[in-house]
């Protein structure tokens, strides 16, 4: 039941990621940005990568977040990080910053992420929240499974945007060559409409190493500058694949993005994935228009640098 | 001699109007070991505190084997190795999730539920609660399917929480999505249920039995001396021991009604409830022990003050309402005073627990064959958190649950996982149970 109250909040994002390649973190920046400017919401952060550095990464960054918005680190009232169960293939690169504040010591701070974006979906106005994934599909996939969660689903969730494919045509991509049949699942099951942001959308518009001196030295301890740096040796251009995945979930009417027709998404044996074009498709694809690109590069940048506004100030703005 | 004969399980004493059902004696076991039914049954049960726990005073600092424990748990020190400590349950289907406030009267209503209640004042729904799932099937085998007990205010109609029914907010067991069993609270109604030939009492058998004055173990004496000279040493002792302590009710039931008709004839409580909180909590506790003892039931819920409840504690010189109080503000004194009502709650569970604990069933207590669930539908109650919710289960459930630990599970954990669990092991299976994910593990393993 929706009790009538005011009006509807913001988009809430589930944000699913391996949380290991700097897109992830940069996405990560990105949400809380626009989580800042209240056009969306952190409703559950899931990280399939089963990395406890990982989860205390996300937590840390919601701590500084938090603290730059002048708000304490337990003011937060939100879900936990959903981390998945299962043997780490290793941290990250870019985690190997210290992690300054967490309140994640074990993986008992931590959620089973499918119990914890159920959760949070449960807790969505209907239609009033987008999955974003970034990462093999392995989560999203043991979500179907999940009893009542496709309904909830079907009820809350306008769209999935997925880093995801190559399109329309390319190599292997490797976020479902990590989990083709989880891949081939929610392309199969998931029930509502499906956006894959493709390879080429991520190498097409990478993220300038030049911001992160720049545009993030508003604090001399920012975990996602941090990240940054400790992922490849600097000066890097870093490749948008999940940053794309969710400003076309945020925004999915600001023409970003071309879309492409609707058809259906499948993935062949080899992890390539086969568009086929149909009315009645559920899916599509993103593509990038050479002449949009320094827009979406600037608002990146813009959204994923920003520094808080105090929270006493909005208030008083409001 | 060995025979294969044994006492009946089901075995009562009669007479006038009453049925005593007998305690597990080892009459009842057939001489050849091994035979099937032959182990006790396992029971749970629910006793349900409102408003939260003050949490800094319940979890300890370490997981794994349980050693000095917070100040709140204190009470139950003495019986550590008989409690296992759950933490980070959750009940999401408490949780506002767009309905507004109201988290008292979620809470409680979701708390066997394991469903989001309808927000409403008239047209409730929440779900069949877990407990009668089970009393549904096991009670069967017993006089009562189940037994829902309370001590305090049983309205079923009206505002209790922003917009949600008191039938929320005052009872815990539901028999369908649409009708809640509201708790028995008078001890003296209890105990005619209990002891009773299925009929309710009238007014005219209330008066004859006060004008004599008499017991029920009257009514069952000559029932009682039959049975006697077929037991041996031991269960005569214990017979005797089970009869004394229904006497012993009895006589706390008089006392109150005697008490009650000094300070106030007009007052609105029913007449057999004590004015003291801890003497009523004793005699439903009592009464609860012996309804296991005697497998007149396998199944009780016992909500221990509505949820949201605003009594005050006079009896520990705390003259505020629970409620208001646990809106602290995190206010020093104000926490300390709900910390007090906390502790004060532990000490009667405690005490019952040591009764339990006290009297022997076959090879082992009466606690051995208990899961009894303490624990509340809100963790912090002047934040209404639904995360990490107080809870323990003290005995073993039939030598299965491996007690004195405390588990820490990941957060978000479904407390329904946990009914899943007891389900399993009360004979019942099911496969899921409101928003379960799977079955708790980790009960049985050391």
């Amino acid at each position: 039941m929706q009790f009538p109250g005011p009006a509807k909040p913001p988009t809430g994002i589930v944000f699913d990621s391996a949380m290991d390649k700097i897109d992830d973190a940069l996405a990560l920046a990105l949400l809380h940005g626009f989580e800042g400017r209240d056009e969306a919401r952190i409703a559950a952060i899931g990280i399939s990568n089963p990395d406890l550095k990982a989860a205390q990464f996300c937590d840390a960054v919601r701590i500084f977040y938090a603290g730059a918005a002048g708000l304490g680190a337990g003011s937060a009232r939100g879900l936990p990080v959903g981390l998945a169960e299962g043997r780490s293939a290793g941290a990250s690169t870019m985690l190997s910053a210290p992690v300054r504040a967490t309140v994640v010591k074990s993986i008992n701070d931590t959620a089973d992420v499918t119990t914890v974006i159920r959760n949070a979906l449960s807790a969505q106005y209907d239609r009033n929240a987008a999955a974003v994934l970034s990462g093999p599909a392995t989560d999203l996939a043991k979500l179907l499974d999940m009893y009542g969660a496709k309904d909830l689903i079907a009820h809350k969730v306008k769209v999935l945007s997925m880093a995801a494919g190559a399109f329309p045509d390319g190599p292997p991509e490797p976020n479902i060559m990590e989990d083709i049949a989880a891949a081939r699942r929610v392309f199969a099951e998931w029930p509502t409409p499906i956006v894959a942001a493709g390879y080429e959308i991520g190498t097409a518009s990478p993220f300038p190493a030049a911001s992160i001196e720049k545009d993030f030295a508003w604090s001399a301890t920012h975990p996602i500058a941090d990240a940054y740096r400790a992922y490849r040796p600097m000066p890097y251009d870093a490749p948008s694949w999940a940053l794309a995945a969710l400003l076309y979930a945020v925004r999915p009417k600001e023409n970003y993005f071309q879309l492409s027709r609707p058809g259906t998404i499948s993935v062949r044996d080899d992890g390539r994935t086969q568009f086929t074009a149909s009315a009645e498709g559920q899916h599509r694809y993103l593509i990038l228009d050479a002449d949009r690109k320094e827009r979406i590069i600037r608002t990146y940048i813009e959204i994923a640098s920003a520094k808080p506004v105090e929270h006493k100030k909005k208030m008083a703005a409001k | 001699m060995i025979t294969g004969k044994a006492l009946p399980r089901r075995t009562f004493l009669r007479g006038m109007g009453t049925a005593v059902a007998l305690p597990f004696l080892e009459a009842m076991v057939p001489a050849l070991a091994g035979t099937r039914g032959s182990k006790p049954p396992v029971r749970m049960a629910f006793v349900y505190v409102p408003n939260g726990i003050i949490m800094d005073g319940w979890n300890p600092d370490y997981e794994g084997q349980l050693g000095t424990l917070p100040r709140i748990l204190k009470p139950l020190e003495p019986l550590r190795q008989d409690v296992l400590l759950l933490g980070n349950l959750t009940h999401n289907t408490g949780r506002a999730l767009l309905d507004g406030a109201g988290d008292h009267g979620r809470c409680c209503a979701s708390y066997l539920t394991g469903v989001h209640p309808l927000k409403t004042l008239v047209d409730i729904k929440a779900g069949i609660s877990f407990d009668q799932i089970v009393a549904k099937q096991v009670g069967k085998q017993t006089r009562f399917p189940s037994l829902e007990l309370g001590m305090e205010d049983a309205r079923q109609a009206g505002d209790c929480d922003s917009g949600y029914s008191c039938a929320y907010t005052n009872n815990l067991a539901w028999g369908s999505e649409t009708q809640p069993l509201p708790p028995v609270l008078d001890p003296r109604a209890l105990f005619e249920r209990l002891f009773g030939n299925g009929r309710a009492m009238t007014p005219e058998d209330r008066a004859r039995e006060n004008l004599y004055r008499r017991s029920i173990l009257d009514f069952v004496g000559d029932d009682t001396r039959k049975l006697e000279t077929s037991l041996g040493p031991a269960d005569r002792r214990k017979l005797d021991e089970y009869l004394a302590s229904i006497r012993e009710i009895e006589r706390q039931i008089e006392k109150a009604e005697k008490d009650n008709a000094q300070i106030d004839p007009h007052m609105e409580k029913p007449y057999g409830v004590p004015a003291d909180f801890a003497e009523h909590f004793k005699l439903m506790t009592d009464m609860m022990t012996v309804a296991f003892q005697s497998d007149l039931t396998r199944v009780i819920t016992f909500l221990v003050t509505h949820e949201g409840t605003s009594r005050p504690y006079r009896e520990i010189d705390i003259p505020d309402g629970h409620h208001p109080l646990t809106h602290h503000r995190n206010q020093p004194d104000l926490i300390e005073k709900v910390a007090q009502i906390n502790c004060y709650h532990l000490r009667q569970f405690a005490a019952w627990i040591a009764r339990m604990k006290s009297i022997k069933e076959g090879d082992a207590t009466l606690l051995d064959n208990c899961m009894i669930v303490y624990g509340a539908g809100l963790s912090d109650g002047n934040r209404h958190l639904h995360e990490d919710l107080p809870t323990l289960i003290a005995g073993r459930g039939g030598q299965y649950i491996k007690s004195g630990r405390r588990i820490v599970y990941r957060k978000e954990t479904p407390m329904c996982n946990l009914f899943l669990a007891m389900m399993d092991r009360m004979g019942v299976h099911v496969e899921h149970f409101g928003d379960s994910t799977g079955r708790l593990d980790g009960l049985d393993l050391a």
